[in-house]
């Protein structure tokens, strides 16, 4: 069954290669092509997944070389349910793409590089092969974020790429003092030499440090988060839609795989101060955020601020290392990357539709695109984190495990962040909802597909179905959250 | 993108008006073009032991004919070099590499598991295939890039 795993890489790879050949014969081949890859990944992935359920976690190492020496791959229930979100995303962001655009063959060959790469972070247990990922994914992102079409989408792809390449060379930085401090790349090779040469030494904990400082770029942690709310903004919706929910989130994973089958709990047991600098920078994050998000009079941009925070919250779980507080982590991830995906969504219709892309603008269009605005409310709703939906569950096992533990100012920054972020998705389903716009009638924008609309209800409803699962979730979660993984 | 090659095509269509540079240079470059390419291969193929690789060589080979670009012309070059063909040699590449990838699982082996394969010395042939297929794409992507990026202007 491990022989699976390779193809999760490959299967994007061979229809990305192709689509240059095929776009000389073929004018509007990408779509088509990119809705097959996708099938076909998230069947993978299924199986993937539902093997590690079942038969628990399998591994793989390319060539048949010795782990230590070979690229490893492996999935537990953690990397699995990250790829099949991956997969799941990809494909109902296609469903938007496919009147929403972008639709030349180009967008679509970045869409399949940007699949096999979050793919690959999702199943290496190589820190170099996840770099190579990293950048692999991070090309694809920036190169999309410029196929917006306003002015502003060159100069916001331009910071992006800056601002993400420094951030994935500090963690290359960080691996390279890894590997002096260790001599191996693979994962669990280097968590047991990192007990032999102890985890207190200047290297690792400055290893520790540009690893989390490089991938706290990638999920754009206040205040490395610049690049987050134009890169949003300016790409185009349905891609938004795609790099909101997944290129932060698989980052966010990939801290966390680190964090258990590297550094180990036994990290922040020999270092406090390093747990308490992440618990200070989380926190830092969900306040910012939640503050920067209050003050944005754009949509786009106040759901990139919301996405600092939340990413904030997800780290403060991490940070907290206890089992709940992972778990708590993992399932704000997972949540926060299906209901942005669905928000983004929503307010890409909400745009093709009516023009409007400001909080004030939004009034009273709930008569215009009903049912958007349902899911885009609901949406909102669970980004504030009420119950049923995910947004709730996370938050609470991070607030529990938080005053469990006696972190008291994580529990409140998380609270405050959550009255903060009721404020503003507040105040843009009031506009929807309960006031009156001031647009005129005749304006007649583009077309809005019953797939785009689709991929915003789609998302809520599964919000919805994660929320009233989580607690099962947790429990696949949990054997491969304690300690260092397989 | 497409409104540059229209550009550069009406350029070449109302015909190449940029005289040959001297024979200083184009000789030299005629003598040297063959021994960068054939030193490129060796740099591809060189990867399996010892340093260099597809990456390397593939630069190597793109160099050598963007050398050929600096002394004949851009214009010239990308007239001799057929652009479809350049984006199949970038996709054979990659295709090639997946293929010899996949290769064992036809006789019994996991992925990438070149020994499996049933003849003497696979792996290293394997791998000098794969190290093939990199410099292919690479060479391929880099003059891509460069015809792109040059234009049609030789002046």
């Amino acid at each position: 069954m491990s022989e699976v795993l390779p193809w999760l890489v490959v299967a994007p790879v061979v229809p990305l290669a192709s689509l240059p050949i095929l776009a000389f014969r073929f004018d509007r081949v990408g779509w088509p092509v990119a809705a097959i890859t996708a099938t076909v990944h998230t069947a993978l992935a299924t199986w993937t997944a539902w093997t590690v359920a079942v038969d628990g976690p399998t591994r793989f190492v390319v060539g048949g070389l010795p782990a230590r020496l070979g690229i490893e791959l492996a999935a537990d229930a953690l990397s699995a349910s990250f790829l099949l979100l991956v997969s799941l995303v990809g494909l109902w962001v296609l469903a938007y793409t496919r009147r929403g655009g972008p639709r030349s063959n180009l967008s679509y060959a970045l869409y399949l590089a940007l699949l096999a790469g979050l793919s690959g972070l999702c199943i290496t247990r190589d820190v170099f092969n996840l770099y190579v990922f990293l950048e692999i994914s991070g090309l694809a992102g920036y190169a999309l974020v410029a196929l917006g079409d306003g002015r502003d989408a060159a100069p916001a792809a331009l910071r992006y790429l800056l601002v993400g390449t420094v951030g994935a060379s500090l963690y290359l930085l960080g691996i390279g003092y890894l590997y002096v401090a260790t001599g191996t790349l693979n994962m669990s090779a280097m968590a047991a030499e990192l007990v032999a040469v102890g985890h207190d030494g200047r290297l690792v904990v400055a290893a520790f440090a540009f690893v989390t400082v490089g991938l706290g770029v990638k999920m754009a942690l206040f205040p490395v988060h610049t690049w987050k709310p134009d890169a949003y903004r300016a790409a185009p919706a349905g891609i938004a839609a795609l790099l909101a929910a997944l290129v932060s989130t698989v980052a966010g994973y990939a801290f966390l795989r680190l964090l258990l089958s590297v550094f180990t709990a036994t990290l922040f047991g020999v270092n406090p101060l390093l747990g308490a600098s992440l618990r200070a920078a989380a926190v830092l994050s969900v306040g910012a955020g939640a503050v920067l998000a209050v003050r944005q009079r754009d949509v786009r941009r106040m759901l990139a601020y919301s996405s600092v925070s939340q990413f904030g919250v997800a780290v403060a779980g991490f940070a907290l290392a206890t089992p709940l507080g992972l778990a708590g982590g993992v399932v704000h991830l997972l949540g926060h990357a299906v209901m942005k995906s669905g928000a983004f969504a929503a307010v890409g219709v909400v745009e093709a539709a009516t023009g409007a892309r400001t909080v004030d603008e939004f009034a009273g269009l709930a008569t215009d695109v009903p049912v958007t605005s349902g899911a885009l409310a609901a949406l909102s709703f669970g980004l504030v984190g009420i119950p049923p939906l995910v947004g709730f569950f996370g938050k609470w096992y991070i607030v529990l495990s938080a005053v469990r533990s006696g972190a008291w100012i994580v529990a409140a920054a998380v609270l405050a962040s959550t009255l903060l972020s009721l404020s503003y998705f507040g105040r843009l389903v009031q506009r929807l909802y309960l006031e009156s716009g001031s647009r005129p009638a005749d304006t007649r924008y583009g077309a809005v597909s019953a797939g785009m609309v689709a991929t915003a209800v789609v998302a809520a409803l599964v919000a919805l179905g994660l929320g009233l699962a989580s607690a099962e979730l947790v429990e696949l979660l949990r054997p491969s959250l304690s300690g260092v993984g397989p | 993108m497409s409104d540059q090659r229209g550009t550069d095509g009406v350029r070449s269509g109302s015909g190449d008006t940029r005289p040959p540079d001297s024979p200083v240079i184009t000789e030299p470059v005629r003598l040297l073009v063959p021994l960068v390419l054939t030193f490129g291969l060796y740099t591809a193929f060189h990867g399996t032991s010892s340093v260099g690789g597809g990456f390397q060589g593939g630069v190597v080979v793109a160099a050598g004919l963007i050398l050929l670009a600096f002394a004949f012309g851009v214009t010239k070059t990308r007239d001799w070099l057929d652009r479809p063909a350049m984006v199949a040699l970038a996709t054979a590449g990659v295709i090639a590499i997946v293929a010899v990838a996949a290769g064992p699982l036809a006789f019994g082996g996991t992925f990438f598991d070149l020994s499996a394969y049933p003849f003497p010395k696979a792996v290293v042939y394997g791998i000098e295939l794969v190290e093939l297929g990199i410099a292919t794409t690479v060479a391929a992507t880099v003059l891509l890039l460069f015809l792109e990026l040059a234009g049609g202007d030789d002046a």
